[in-house]
C-alpha cells in the first residue's frame, strides 16, 4: 500500500516539476513586460465600461491615464472618493471635480407645445428629425420620443408628458444623452445649479410664443430682475443662466417669467402648471 | 451617331396606381400674375445664395436678386418686376425653415435680366453656354435640386459620351413633364442639343415611359433635326431614377458609390434642359416651371406654369380649391415628395408636383415585425436587402448597415410601399444615411 | 487499424459525439465567447491547440505511466487512479504557456479572450477528452496516435459547435427579443435547439 502511495507521489511530483519548468522557461523566454500600474489604475477605475469618457472602455482609459498622461478626471462617472483614491495613486493633484448633471434645455411638454402635424413613424426622435421632425410645431424643441432616455445607461431620464425630464439624483452626467438628442437640447451642467431657462428656440420671439406656451420670448425680465449679469442672453437670442455664478432658485419666483421659462429644476421635473400668469386667469 | 440603344431592364421596381389621368390631358395654363412672391433663397443642393438686394429697391423680371454662394451653388432671379419687400421666413420642403425674400408686383411684369440672347449657339464657345447655365439659375428641376452646370462641369479625367434627358415622369400623379414635352417639344430638344454641345458629346438619348404615346410621338417627329433619339421606356417606377435611367438607355450599370459620370453619362431633366434653352436662346433665366396641382380632392386638377415663389395657397386657388378635406399635402410625387405640415410653403424651382390627398388615400398604419416574405428585396432597384438593413437600422447597428450598402439606397420607397407589415423602410434608411455620414464627418475631422 | 476507424474516430468527435452539443461538455466557454465570430474563431483555434497536446501529452503519460503495471521493490502498483490528477496538470500547464505565447505574438487576441482563455484549463471539454482516451477500450485506452487525432477532431467539434452559435448569436443581436428572454436565456434556448439539431448526426453511425 505504501508503496503504491509513495510511487503516486513521486510520479505525480515528478511531473508537476518537469511541466514548472517548462512553464518557467518559456514565461523567461517570451516574456511581455506588463505595466502594473495600469493594471492597478483599471482596478481604482469604476469598471463600468460606459465609455463616457470618449475610450473604448475603462481598460483603454487606464492605458491613456497612464502612458498619455490623460487626467483621471477624464472619468465622466467616478466617485469623489475613488478620484482621490486615484490621484494619490497617480501622485498627481486631485482635480476638484464639480459634479455635472444633464439639463433638458426645452419645457415644451405636450400640453403647452404647439402640433404641427400627425407624425406616423418610428417612434424615436433621430428618425423623426429626418423626417420633418416629429408632431411638435417648434423647429427646436424636445422631439419627445425618448431618444435620450433610451441611450441613459442609468435610466436617469424619464418622459413626461412629452418631454424628456432629468433626474438629477439618478444622473451621472456621463453625457450619453447629450450625443443622442438630435436637437442639442441636453447640455451637461454643474448639478449644483437648479435654476435655468427651459427654452433653445432660436426663432424670433413672436414665433416661438406661437408655438409654444413655454417659450422664452427673451423679454429680458430675468436679467433685469437679477441685475449682476447672472442670467445672460446668448447671441442666437435665447437666454442661459451663467453656471459658473448662478443666482439664487428664489430668482424663478422674483423675476415674474412670463411663460415660466425660467423655472427651476424641480418644477420643470414635476410638469406642473408653470405659468403664474395663466393660473391666475 | 451610334446604334439605336437597346432597352435594359433594371431587377426590381413597382407598378402603383399612377394617377396621371386627372391631369394629364389638360393643357398647361400659365398662372396670373399675383400680388407678392415669397422666393425662399436656398432652394438648391450646395451652398445657399447671398441676397443681393435689399428691402424697397426696385427690380425688373428676371433680374438677378441673390448671387451664388459658391461653385455648387445658383443665383436667383426676380418673378417679376417690382419691389422687394421684406426678408420673411416660410417653411421649407423638408420640414426646415427657409429664408425667404418678398418681392410686391408692380403690376407691369418687365423683363430685364442682363441677359443677352446667345444666338446662334451652335456657334457660342463652350464656356459662354456653361457661365449662361449658371447665371440663369438653373438646377434639376425633376426633385433633386442639384446645379445643372456643375452637372455639365464632368472633372477633365472622366470621359463623357452620352446625354440622356429624362423625360420618364414615373412618379405617380405627376404630369408636369409630360405636358411639358407636349406643349415645349422644342424648347426641350434645342436645350438637350445645348447641353451636349457645353459637354461635347454627341449621343443624346431622351426616355420617356411607355405611358405617355404621345409626348412619345410629337418628341419623335421633332427629334431627328436635332440628332437626338427618342428611347421609349417601359413603365415601371422608378425608370427615372438616375442610375436606372442610365441602365435602361445604355445598359451600363453604376458600380456602388459611383456618379453616371462613371461610366460615362450626364443625366439632365427634361425640364431643365427647356431652362437651359430658355436661358441661352432668349436670355431668360428660371422664373417659371411647369407643375403639376393634382389629387381626387382638387377641383380642377391640371399643370400650371407658376412663377416661382408661388404660394402653395394661391396654387391651389387657381386650381378651383378642394372638393373635399383633404389629409395630406405633398410637394412632389406620393412616392418621393414630401408631406407638408403648413400651407406657407412656395412653389421652388424643383416642385414637380403639388398634390393632395384624401384620407381614404392615405391611411395611418401601425408597423409590425418583419415576417421576411422577401418582396422588399425583389423590388427593390438598387439590388439592396430592405427589411435585413432595417432591422439593422433598428437595432442602430450602422456599421453593418453600411456594410450592407445602405448608402447606395436612393429613397424611391417601393419596398416600403409593397411591405406588407407596413414597416417604414425608407424612413430607417434616411436614419441610417444621416447616420453614418454624421460618424464619417467626425472620423474626417480627427 | 483500418482506415474506416480513423474516419469513424473523425466524424464520431465532429458531429455524433459533438463534445458541446451532445456530451454537453465546455459549456462556460460555449456561452462566453460566442458573442462575436472574431472571438469565437480565436477561441475554437486556441482549444484545438490545446485538446490536440493535451490528447497527446495525457495519451502518451496513461499509456506509458499511468496505465502499465510497474514493479517497483517487488510490488506491482497500478498508478491509473491517478489519471486526473496528472491530466489536470498537464492541461494547466499546458495552457499557462499558451497563454503567455499568445500574449507575447497575438495581444489582440490575448485581450479578446480574456479571462476565457486561462479557463481554458478548467474546460471540461479538455479534460473529458483526454479522460474519454484513457477510459476507451475498457480502461486501457486509445492508442496514442488515435488518441491525438481523437483530440483533434474533438477540437474541430468544439470550434464547429462555438462558430455555429456564435453565427446564430450575431443575428440574435438584430432580433426582437421578449425583455424576460434577453442575454442569456435566449442563448441557452438556442443552444438546447442547436443540440437538438445535431441529435440527427446520431443516425449517421450504427
Amino acid at each position: 500500500m505504501s508503496t503504491t502511495f509513495l510511487a503516486a507521489v513521486c510520479v505525480v511530483g515528478i511531473i508537476g516539476l518537469i511541466l514548472g519548468c517548462l512553464i518557467a522557461f518559456t514565461a523567461k523566454k517570451f516574456d511581455v513586460e506588463a505595466d502594473p500600474k495600469v493594471e492597478k489604475v483599471r482596478e481604482l477605475l469604476p469598471g463600468a465600461n460606459c465609455g463616457g469618457c470618449g475610450f473604448a472602455g475603462c481598460a483603454d482609459l487606464a492605458d491613456a491615464i497612464v502612458n498619455r498622461g490623460i487626467s483621471p478626471s477624464r472619468c465622466t462617472v467616478i466617485s469623489a472618493a475613488a478620484l482621490k483614491n486615484l490621484s494619490a495613486f497617480l501622485g498627481v493633484e486631485a482635480e476638484e471635480k464639480e459634479k455635472m448633471t444633464a439639463v433638458v434645455f426645452c419645457g415644451g411638454s405636450l400640453s403647452r407645445a404647439a402640433r404641427k402635424a400627425q407624425y406616423n413613424g418610428i417612434m424615436d426622435c433621430r428618425s423623426a428629425n429626418v423626417a420633418g421632425g416629429g408632431g411638435k410645431a417648434c423647429a427646436y424643441g424636445c422631439i419627445g420620443y425618448g431618444c435620450c432616455a433610451r441611450a441613459c445607461p442609468f435610466g436617469a431620464i424619464e418622459m413626461r408628458d412629452g418631454l424628456a425630464v432629468v433626474h438629477p439624483e439618478v444622473c451621472r452626467g456621463c453625457g450619453k444623452c447629450v450625443t443622442v438628442c438630435p436637437r442639442n437640447l441636453i447640455r451637461l451642467v454643474p448639478a449644483s445649479v437648479k435654476i435655468h431657462v427651459y427654452c433653445s428656440s432660436a426663432d424670433k420671439p413672436a414665433a416661438r410664443r406661437k408655438v409654444c406656451s413655454a417659450a422664452c420670448i427673451s423679454c429680458g425680465k430675468c436679467i433685469r430682475a437679477d441685475g449682476q449679469g447672472r442670467v445672460e442672453k446668448q447671441e442666437n437670442g435665447t437666454v442661459r443662466i451663467n453656471c459658473e455664478n448662478p443666482p439664487d432658485i428664489s430668482l424663478a419666483e422674483t423675476a415674474g417669467c412670463p411663460t415660466g421659462a425660467l423655472q427651476t429644476e424641480e418644477t420643470h421635473r414635476a410638469i406642473q402648471p408653470i405659468s403664474p400668469k395663466e393660473t391666475q386667469k | 451617331m451610334s446604334l439605336p440603344p437597346h432597352v435594359a431592364r433594371f431587377t426590381g421596381g413597382i407598378h402603383p396606381m399612377d394617377g396621371k389621368g386627372l391631369s394629364n390631358g389638360i393643357t398647361a395654363r400659365t398662372a396670373p400674375l399675383l400680388e407678392k412672391y415669397l422666393v425662399p433663397l436656398h432652394q438648391n443642393i450646395g451652398a445657399p445664395p447671398k441676397l443681393t438686394v435689399t428691402k424697397g429697391e426696385l427690380v425688373k423680371k428676371g433680374q438677378r436678386i441673390a448671387e451664388p454662394g459658391g461653385f455648387v451653388s445658383v443665383p436667383l432671379h426676380a418673378p417679376t418686376s417690382g419691389t422687394v419687400g421684406n426678408l420673411t421666413e416660410v417653411p421649407g420642403v423638408a420640414g426646415n425653415t427657409l429664408q425667404a425674400v418678398e418681392i410686391i408686383s408692380d403690376g407691369k411684369d418687365e423683363w430685364g435680366s442682363g441677359l443677352d440672347p446667345i444666338v446662334p449657339w451652335q456657334e457660342a464657345d463652350r464656356k459662354v453656354l456653361k457661365q449662361r447655365v449658371a447665371d440663369g439659375g438653373i438646377i434639376g428641376m425633376g426633385g433633386a435640386a442639384f446645379p445643372a452646370h456643375v452637372k455639365l462641369s464632368p472633372p477633365p479625367e472622366k470621359t463623357i459620351d452620352t446625354l440622356i434627358v429624362n423625360g420618364a415622369e414615373c412618379e405617380p400623379y405627376l404630369t408636369a413633364d409630360h405636358r411639358l414635352m407636349l406643349e415645349r417639344t422644342e424648347a426641350v430638344l434645342e436645350g438637350a442639343a445645348i447641353a451636349a454641345r457645353i459637354l461635347d458629346v454627341d449621343r443624346i438619348f431622351i426616355g420617356i415611359e411607355e405611358n405617355k404615346p404621345d409626348a412619345i410621338a410629337a418628341m419623335k417627329k421633332a427629334a431627328d433635326a436635332y440628332g437626338i433619339q427618342i428611347v421609349p421606356l417601359p413603365v415601371r417606377y422608378p425608370q427615372g431614377a438616375e442610375k436606372q435611367l442610365i441602365f435602361a438607355v445604355t445598359g451600363r450599370a453604376v458600380a456602388t458609390g459611383g456618379l453616371p459620370m462613371d461610366v460615362g453619362c450626364v443625366v439632365q431633366n427634361a425640364g431643365t434642359c427647356a431652362a437651359i434653352r430658355d436661358a441661352v436662346v432668349e436670355g431668360h433665366p428660371l422664373i417659371e416651371r411647369y407643375t403639376s396641382v393634382t389629387g381626387t380632392p382638387v377641383v380642377h386638377p391640371g399643370t400650371w406654369i407658376f412663377r416661382i415663389g408661388t404660394p402653395v395657397k394661391e396654387a391651389l386657388k387657381l386650381a378651383g380649391g378642394v372638393r373635399e378635406q383633404p389629409a395630406k399635402l405633398i410637394l412632389g410625387g406620393p412616392m418621393m415628395g414630401f408631406a407638408q405640415s403648413s400651407m406657407d410653403v412656395t412653389v421652388t424651382k424643383n416642385t414637380s408636383g403639388i398634390l393632395l390627398l384624401t384620407g381614404r388615400e392615405t391611411g395611418r398604419y401601425l408597423s409590425s415585425p418583419c415576417i421576411r416574405c422577401g418582396r422588399c428585396v425583389s423590388v427593390c432597384p438598387m439590388r439592396l436587402l430592405p427589411g435585413p438593413i432595417s432591422v439593422m437600422v433598428e437595432c442602430e447597428n450602422y456599421a453593418l448597415a453600411e456594410h450592407n450598402f445602405v448608402m447606395d439606397c436612393m429613397e424611391c420607397g417601393a419596398c416600403t410601399f409593397v411591405c406588407p407589415a407596413k414597416r417604414p423602410l425608407v424612413q430607417h434608411f434616411r436614419r441610417a444615411k444621416a447616420e453614418i455620414n454624421a460618424i464619417r464627418r467626425a472620423r474626417k475631422k480627427h | 487499424m483500418p482506415s474506416n476507424e480513423w474516419l469513424l474516430i473523425t466524424v464520431g468527435a465532429i458531429l455524433v459525439n459533438n463534445v458541446v452539443l451532445s456530451r454537453i461538455l465546455g459549456i462556460c466557454p460555449f456561452l462566453g465567447v460566442s458573442k462575436k465570430l472574431e472571438t469565437a474563431l480565436g477561441m475554437s483555434g486556441a482549444v484545438t491547440f490545446v485538446l490536440t497536446i493535451s490528447s497527446f501529452v495525457t495519451a502518451l503519460l496513461y499509456k506509458l505511466l499511468l496505465s502499465a503495471e510497474i514493479t517497483i521493490c517487488g510490488t506491482t502498483v497500478n498508478l491509473s487512479f491517478t489519471k486526473f490528477l496528472v491530466f489536470i496538470v498537464v492541461i494547466a500547464s499546458l495552457v499557462q504557456i499558451i497563454e503567455i505565447l499568445l500574449r507575447k505574438f497575438s495581444p489582440s487576441l490575448y485581450r479578446a479572450l480574456g479571462i476565457y482563455l486561462p479557463l481554458i484549463t478548467t474546460n471540461c471539454a479538455v479534460l473529458g477528452a483526454a479522460e474519454l482516451n484513457a477510459g476507451a477500450n475498457n480502461g486501457l485506452g486509445r492508442g496514442i496516435l488515435e488518441s491525438t487525432v481523437f483530440g483533434f477532431a474533438t477540437g474541430l467539434g468544439f470550434g464547429l459547435a462555438l462558430l455555429l452559435f456564435a453565427c446564430l448569436r450575431e443575428r440574435l443581436e438584430l432580433s426582437m427579443i421578449p425583455r424576460p428572454f434577453r442575454g442569456t436565456a435566449i442563448a441557452l434556448v438556442t443552444a438546447g435547439i442547436l443540440a437538438m439539431a445535431f441529435m440527427g448526426f446520431g443516425l449517421l453511425v450504427k
